[in-house]
């Protein structure tokens, strides 16, 4: 009984989209597989981690058989990559063994029933929906995702705050010492809702999505979030927590602005960052009159010194921060120009794009 | 020894009443302490205080002013339970360093009369007053007159230093003293020699006393023990029959008020150790990342303790609560000290195989045991000293701060 007969792209390409979450050793065998499912024509990939489901269907499927059986997606999935691009596959089901052939290559893979596969209940019914670009979304993450803490216990900062009210979309993520804020105008106008997406989720749409202007689908309940884009349609669950209130994190005033290249700084950085302390990062920022200076050490006492020329007629400042946090946001804009802005060495800095209020990025100072 | 005078100090109802001070409006109302992430009052001139009516979650009582004691909250009580008996009670989030603060402060106003002082932690000290001048002084018809100065002294230098009231119990031993300071509070004072223990002690119930724990009170009921009397009236041999020659002695003795140990100044802490109730109960399967990120973070902070005291760990133990309850804990000797966040979580993690891990989680601890001063053993103490650190965005109140756990 053949149940698919096609060429390997048409299962590669869905397979890969589904098969990022799945987790290698997993307490439960049957999540290291992916569930194939035919119907006529059509066949569809489901995969999850119980957090995540996510789930894309192909046509142009073959095969004489309609069915459905679950199997080692990583297995699979390596199998197909290693064969010819031209390949064509046939799967068939016997006796509990899925049996992929190409050409004169065999291969044998154990299943588990279909049945047995746990689907996530997903929410019906009244949720938030909206609609953007793939690519605006993507840029969103992009602009925010870094910032989020990957082991916190303040497991709340293990994720992104999504936020939308009125025809705005925001995007903060935090790991307690840098906070990164991006917000993007979407088309529904909607009540105040705010949800945590968890780190995988988001680490996996950024993954996924396209950088185009086809449609992304968004749809939040009381604790899923739905994204529909292409033939992929992901469900996760969410974060069951109070993120912290943000708008308390960005400076309201400041009074010192700094305005630089941001290719000049970052590529200054990115030298002085060689010498810094493995451990802990520091860099010494010293500011005076449109001269920014970066001083950095590490434990072997080696030195380095940059010095670029920028806009700058504030106070003399002379300021620890670790390279890292300011790397992180400087590789993920796309502008020509930052802008820098300071109080003093103890409190909070803001790191802002000239003339563009969708993006904010805090960063506190280290004492060096 | 005969004629020792030892007092225990405990302040009234401290954290709460530390709060009041920062909130004098709220004096003679409801005021509960706790909760992981209760708001704090709003500071728009108007102070508006949060009520433990709109308390969502499972944080506990951590204080509770008299006033809501009156209401039947208690330390220790789920915030929602006590929103059921005192729904207009003003709940405030818990401030350690204010507290500590506090504590520093009362402490050191009591060592400017009387320097040997046991901490029994952030609100309690036993104090020996025995060389204090003038305590053995009495007067006619008031033998205990010096006592009772030292005392009020006491008493009155802490009130001048933080604005608090304590209570404190004064008798020959700490045990009758731990008794004491509890029978008058609020802003009490109970003195007590030998011969007042037939008419003050013994009708107090048996498990009043400090080492009578709910189980071995519940044994005591059971065999028609109910009162400290009882218990002093019971035949020595079988008491130890019953409870084993150590602590049927003690019972023995505790019942007549015998207690010879002495105010100790200082002692090494035994052992270090961090715990977590989660915001909702946790699956081990299901929500294996977000513990394992928790029981990570556990095992960081509890590093950090050891390197902040200057310790290492011997032993390296786990404390796990079920959904119903049920507590279990594991513990596993290692070859040599650590006090490195990763050798840590490796050996809880070798403890945490060991337990049946088939039922949702409420709470998750590890602990550090066998603990010695950092530099006593072979190995030389990890070269990661803390270094430079960018500082926080949001200040400590998110951190884990609430959580820190018995020091002693």
């Amino acid at each position: 009984m053949v149940l698919i007969k096609t060429p390997r792209d048409t299962l590669l390409a869905p397979l890969q989209s589904v098969s990022g979450i799945v987790e290698r050793r997993h307490t439960l065998p049957i999540l290291s597989n992916v569930l194939l499912e035919k119907k006529g024509d059509n066949l569809t990939f489901l995969a999850t981690d119980i957090e995540i489901q996510i789930t894309t269907s192909s046509g142009g499927a073959g095969g004489d058989s309609d069915g459905a059986v679950t199997v080692g997606a990583r297995k699979l999935q390596d199998i197909l990559r290693s064969l010819p691009d031209s390949a064509e596959v046939s799967l068939t089901l016997d006796d509990k063994r899925l049996q992929v052939r190409a050409g004169k290559s065999r291969f044998s893979l154990q299943t588990l029933p279909a049945d047995d596969f746990p689907r996530m209940v997903v929410a019906e019914g009244d949720g938030k929906h909206f609609q953007l670009t793939q690519k605006s979304f993507r840029q969103l993450l992009a602009k925010t995702q870094y910032a989020m803490a990957a082991q916190d216990v303040r497991y709340y900062l293990n994720g992104l705050l999504l936020l939308v009210e009125g025809k705005e979309l925001r995007a903060v993520a935090t790991d307690g010492h840098r906070l990164a804020y991006a917000s993007v105008g979407i088309e529904a106008e909607l009540p105040r809702q705010e949800i945590i997406v968890p780190r995988k989720t988001v680490l996996e749409l950024n993954r996924l999505l396209a950088d185009n202007d086809e449609p992304l689908n968004i749809t939040l309940t009381a604790n899923q979030v739905r994204f529909a884009f292409g033939s992929i349609v992901l469900v996760s669950k969410l974060i069951d927590g109070k993120f912290p209130d943000y708008e308390r994190v960005v400076p309201a005033t400041l009074k010192n602005h700094m305005v630089a290249g941001r290719q000049l700084l970052m590529q200054a950085m990115q030298r002085a960052a060689i010498l810094t302390n493995e451990k802990f990062r520091g860099v010494r920022v010293v500011l005076g009159d449109n001269s920014l200076k970066l001083i950095a050490a590490n434990a072997e006492q080696e030195e380095a010194q940059e010095e670029i020329e920028v806009q700058y007629t504030g106070d003399p400042l002379d300021i620890g921060f670790n390279v890292g946090y300011l790397l992180d946001v400087l590789n993920n804009l796309h502008s020509d120009e930052v802008q820098w802005s300071f109080n003093d060495a103890n409190s909070s800095a803001l790191i802002t794009v000239p003339g563009d209020d969708c993006f904010k990025y805090v960063v506190m100072p280290m004492r060096i | 020894m005969s004629c020792r005078w030892i007092a225990h100090l405990d302040m009234d109802a401290f954290y709460a009443s530390v709060e009041l001070l920062r909130y004098p409006e709220l004096r003679g109302s409801p005021v509960v302490v706790g909760g992981r992430r209760a708001p704090a009052p709003r500071e728009d001139g108007s102070r508006r205080f949060p009520r433990l009516r709109d308390y969502v979650g499972r944080g506990v009582v951590t204080t509770a002013t008299y006033e809501a004691r009156a209401l039947g909250v208690h330390s220790g009580m789920g915030l929602m339970k006590a929103a059921a008996l005192a729904p207009d009670a003003v709940l405030l989030p818990a401030d350690f360093d204010q507290y500590r603060k506090y504590s520093r402060l009362f402490k050191a106003a009591v060592a400017e009369v009387a320097p040997v002082i046991e901490d029994r932690g952030i609100d309690e000290i036993y104090i020996d007053l025995t060389a204090v001048p003038g305590v053995h002084a009495g007067e006619p018809g008031d033998p205990l007159a010096g006592l009772r100065a030292v005392a009020r002294d006491i008493k009155a230098r802490v009130k001048a230093a933080t604005g608090l009231t304590c209570s404190i119990g004064a008798t020959p031993n700490k045990l009758l003293s731990k008794l004491c300071s509890d029978l008058e509070k609020p802003d009490g004072l109970t003195l007590l020699t030998a011969a007042d223990i037939p008419a003050r002690i013994w009708p107090l119930p048996a498990k009043r006393i400090n080492g009578i724990g709910p189980k071995a009170s519940a044994r005591l009921e059971k065999l028609g023990i109910h009162t400290i009397g009882d218990l002093a009236a019971a035949d020595p041999l079988w008491l130890v029959s019953r409870f084993g020659a150590n602590y049927g002695a003690w019972l023995h003795d505790a019942a007549h008020g015998r207690d010879e140990r002495p105010v100790v100044t200082y002692s090494e802490p035994k052992s270090l150790s961090r715990e977590t109730t989660f915001e909702r109960d946790l699956h081990p399967r299901e929500d294996r990342e977000i513990l394992g990120g928790i029981f990570t973070g556990l095992c960081e902070q509890l590093a950090a303790d050891l390197r902040r005291k200057g310790y290492e760990a011997r032993t390296i133990g786990i404390k796990l609560r079920y959904d119903d309850f049920r507590t279990v804990t594991r513990e596993i000797t290692l070859p040599e000290p650590t006090g490195d966040a990763g050798t840590i979580r490796r050996h809880a993690g070798l403890c945490l195989k060991r337990v049946p891990l088939d039922r949702r989680l409420r709470l998750l601890g590890v602990r550090a045991g066998g603990l010695c001063k950092t530099g006593a053993s072979a190995t030389p103490p990890a070269a990661e000293a803390a270094g430079p650190m960018t500082l926080p965005l949001f200040g400590e109140g998110i951190g884990g701060e609430a959580f820190e756990g018995g020091c002693r």
